[in-house]
C-alpha cells in the first residue's frame, strides 16, 4: 500500500459510486423478485394469521426465530471488526471495516423484521416497548425476551451512530469530488465536515469511546439472544454454555458473511489495491479460530447431556444425530466443523474460490445450527405424545427468501451511495509525503 | 480551544490567510513556527487524523467528550434500573419461582444495555457539540476540496495588517506550496 498516493485513494474508492452497471441492475432485479416473494408470503400471513405458517403444537418457534438469530449473528462480525479491531489497533481492519459495518446494520435491520413477523399481528409489535399507558401495564423485565428487545434495539442504535460517525469525513471527500445537486446532498450528509484540527481532535476522542462501548455491547447482544433459549427449561436449550457458544458462532458466521460479500465487491469494483487476499486470510483465520470454539462447544453440549444423566436432555441430543432432523445436524457439522478445516491449507485460504466456497458453506451451516437448536428441541420435548416433525412450509421459506432480498437490497444501495472503503483510514496507513525524504532522494 | 488567534496589539485585520502543503513535515514546521511567532491556534486542515498535529496543538488538553460519555453511561444505568424496578414495584407480584420483586440479576441486563445506549448517545451529542457539527462559523478559506484529498492546510484568521507580510513569509518559508488570502496577492511555491 506504500506506493499509493492520497489522490489515488479518493479516485479508486469513489469510482464505483453512482453509475450502475448492467450486472448491478440485474442484481437489483433479483432482489426485487425476492422481495416480491417475501412480501406476498407475509401479506398472506397478515391476512389469514399465523396458521398459514407451518407451525403446529408444540412447535411455535421455527424458521422465523431461526432466521432472526441467523441475521443477528451475521451482524456481529461488523462490530467486531470496526470496534474490537480498532481498540487492538489491527491494521488489517482498515480495508474491510466500512463494508462490514454496513453489513451489521443491514443484518440487524433484517433481523428486526422477524419479531414482528413471528408475533403474527405485526401492528401490535410496539407492545414490546415500554411506554406509559392508562392501565399502567408494563413488560416483565425478568423475561429474556424483554432483554432481547433492549439488547437488539441498543445494538441497532449504537451501530448506526458508529457507522455514520465513521462515514462523515468520507462523505466530505465525496462532496468535494462531485458537483451540483449530488454535491449539495453530500454536503448535508457530511454535516459540513472540513477536517479541521478541532474537528479531528474531538472526533477521534468520540470514536474511541464508541469503539469501547460497542465492544462489550457486541458480546452482550448474542449472549442475550442465547438466553432466549437458555433461560427456558426445554431440553437442549437449558445450558450455561450458551452465551459464549452463541457469541463464537455469531462471529464465525459474520466473518464468513464478510468474505462472501466482500470478495465479489473487491473484484467487481477493482479494489484489490485496498482489500488484499491478506485481509481475507485474516478473516479466514478468525473463522478457523471461532470454528474451533464452536466445535468444542458442540462436544461439551453432548458431554454435559450424557453426564447429567437427564433422560430428556440425552433424548433430544441423540434424536438430533439420528432422529428426524439428522440431515440438519449433519449439515451443521459438515459446514461448521469440517469445511473450515480446509482453510488450514494456505493455498485454499489465499485463493478466491477456496475462500468463497467455504464461506458460503459456513453461512449455510450456521443457519442450520440455529434450526437444529430450535426445531429439534421443540419437536422432541418432554412428552413423547406431543412429539411431531416440524418442516417449514412455503410461506416460511418465502419470507426467509424475502429477508435475504431485503438485506441485499440495502447492501446494493450502500455500495453505490457510500464509499465502501474508509478513505480517511486508508490514508492514515499510507506513508505521508515528506519534504526531507524527497530532498534526500534528489541529492 | 478557539479558532481565532488575535495578537493583543492588532487593530485592523486582513481576510483569512491560507497555506497549502503537500508535505507533512513542512506542515509541522509551519505550525511550530507559527506557535513560536505567537499564533498558537491556527486552523489546521488534514484529510485524515494525524497524531503529530494533535500533539502539537492539544498537548495536555484531552477532549472533554470523555465526561459526556461517563455522565451518559451513569444516566443510562440509573434510568434503565429505575424503569425495571419501579414498574415491577407498581405491580408487586411474587411470581412462581419466588424471585424478589426487584431482582438484581435480570435487571442488570437491562441496566447494562441502558448504560451502553445512553453512553453512546451522550458521546454522539458531545462530539457534535465540540466539533461544532453541523459546521458553522468556519471561514470560507477552509472550503478547499484539496483538504479532503491530498493536501494539508493552515488557515489563519484575524491576522493584523502589520503582521500579514511576516506571516505569509513564514508560511512560505516553511514549505507551503501555496500561500493565499490576506489582502490579496498569492505566493506560489
Amino acid at each position: 500500500m506504500s506506493n499509493i498516493t492520497y489522490d489515488a485513494v479518493n479516485r479508486d474508492v469513489l469510482r464505483p459510486l453512482f453509475t450502475p452497471s448492467a450486472a448491478y441492475v440485474g442484481g437489483l432485479g433479483l432482489v426485487g423478485l425476492g422481495l416480491a416473494i417475501g412480501g406476498y408470503c407475509w401479506y398472506q400471513q397478515l391476512t389469514w394469521g399465523l396458521g398459514v405458517a407451518g407451525y403446529h403444537p408444540p412447535v411455535f418457534w421455527g424458521v422465523y426465530i431461526t432466521t432472526f438469530v441467523f441475521w443477528i449473528g451475521i451482524g456481529h462480525a461488523g462490530t467486531l471488526i470496526s470496534a474490537v479491531l480498532f481498540l487492538t489497533r489491527s491494521r488489517w481492519r482498515t480495508g474491510i471495516y466500512r463494508a462490514a459495518e454496513a453489513m451489521t446494520i443491514f443484518a440487524v435491520m433484517t433481523a428486526a423484521l422477524f419479531p414482528a413477523i413471528h408475533v403474527g399481528r405485526a401492528w401490535y409489535a410496539y407492545w414490546l416497548f415500554p411506554y406509559p399507558n392508562q392501565r399502567q401495564l408494563w413488560q416483565n423485565f425478568k423475561s429474556p425476551l424483554m432483554w432481547d428487545v433492549f439488547a437488539v434495539s441498543t445494538y441497532f442504535t449504537v451501530s448506526t451512530v458508529f457507522f455514520f460517525i465513521g462515514l462523515v469525513p468520507d462523505m466530505a471527500a465525496v462532496r468535494d469530488s462531485t458537483r451540483g445537486l449530488t454535491q449539495k446532498l453530500y454536503a448535508i450528509m457530511c454535516l459540513g465536515w472540513r477536517g479541521t484540527d478541532r474537528q479531528w481532535h474531538h472526533y477521534m476522542a468520540a470514536y474511541g469511546f464508541f469503539a469501547a462501548l460497542a465492544t462489550p455491547l457486541v458480546l452482550s447482544v448474542h449472549s442475550v439472544v442465547s438466553w432466549d433459549f437458555a433461560m427456558a427449561q426445554t431440553p437442549g436449550w437449558h445450558s450455561t454454555i450458551f452465551p459464549p457458544y452463541f457469541v463464537a458462532g455469531a462471529i464465525f458466521s459474520g466473518c464468513a458473511m464478510v468474505i462472501t460479500l466482500m470478495l465479489p465487491l473487491t473484484i467487481i469494483f477493482k479494489l484489490e489495491d485496498y482489500i488484499h487476499v491478506w485481509h481475507f486470510e485474516h478473516l479466514a483465520k478468525l473463522c478457523l479460530f471461532t470454528s474451533g470454539i464452536l466445535t468444542y462447544a458442540y462436544g461439551t453440549e453432548y458431554f454435559i447431556a450424557w453426564y447429567s444423566d437427564n433422560i430428556y436432555e440425552w433424548g433430544v441430543f441423540t434424536d438430533r444425530v439420528v432422529g428426524n432432523y439428522w440431515w440438519v445436524f449433519w449439515t451443521m457439522v459438515i459446514c461448521n466443523c469440517i469445511s473450515p478445516l480446509f482453510w488450514y491449507i494456505k493455498k485454499i485460504r489465499t485463493n478466491y474460490i477456496g475462500l468463497f466456497v467455504v464461506s458460503v458453506l459456513i453461512n449455510i451451516g450456521m443457519w442450520f445450527e440455529r434450526f437444529n437448536i430450535i426445531a429439534s428441541s421443540l419437536s422432541h420435548s418432554f412428552d413423547p405424545g406431543a412429539w411431531v416433525y416440524y418442516f417449514p412450509n412455503y410461506i416460511e421459506w418465502g419470507i426467509m427468501i424475502g429477508s435475504f432480498a431485503w438485506f441485499f437490497l440495502w447492501f446494493l444501495l450502500f455500495v453505490k451511495i457510500m464509499p465502501s472503503v474508509a478513505i480517511a483510514e486508508i490514508k492514515e496507513q499510507i506513508r505521508p509525503p515528506l519534504k526531507s525524504e524527497e530532498e534526500a532522494a534528489a541529492k | 480551544m478557539s479558532h481565532v488567534a488575535v495578537p493583543a496589539e492588532s487593530v485592523s485585520t486582513v481576510p483569512p490567510i491560507k497555506a497549502v502543503y503537500k508535505h507533512l513535515d513542512s506542515l509541522m514546521t509551519g505550525i511550530a513556527e507559527l506557535k513560536a511567532a505567537g499564533y498558537k491556534n491556527p486552523t489546521v486542515l488534514t484529510p485524515f487524523p494525524r497524531h503529530e498535529v494533535e500533539d502539537l496543538l492539544y498537548e495536555g488538553e484531552p477532549s472533554p467528550v470523555r465526561w459526556f460519555t461517563l455522565v451518559g453511561g451513569m444516566t443510562g444505568a440509573t434510568l434503565a434500573f429505575s424503569l425495571c424496578s419501579l414498574t415491577h414495584m407498581n405491580w408487586p407480584m411474587i411470581l412462581p419461582g419466588g424471585k424478589p420483586v426487584v431482582s438484581i440479576p435480570p435487571f442488570l441486563v437491562i441496566t447494562f444495555e441502558g448504560t451502553i445506549l445512553w453512553g453512546s448517545l451522550f458521546t454522539f451529542i458531545a462530539m457534535m457539540l465540540f466539533t461544532r457539527l453541523p459546521a458553522r462559523n468556519l471561514p470560507k478559506a477552509v472550503e478547499d476540496p484539496r483538504f479532503s484529498n491530498d493536501r494539508f492546510g493552515i488557515v489563519l484568521e484575524n491576522v493584523g495588517t502589520q503582521d500579514e507580510h511576516k506571516i505569509k513569509h513564514l508560511l512560505h518559508h516553511s514549505g507551503a506550496e501555496e500561500v493565499s488570502g490576506g489582502s490579496g496577492e498569492a505566493h506560489h511555491g
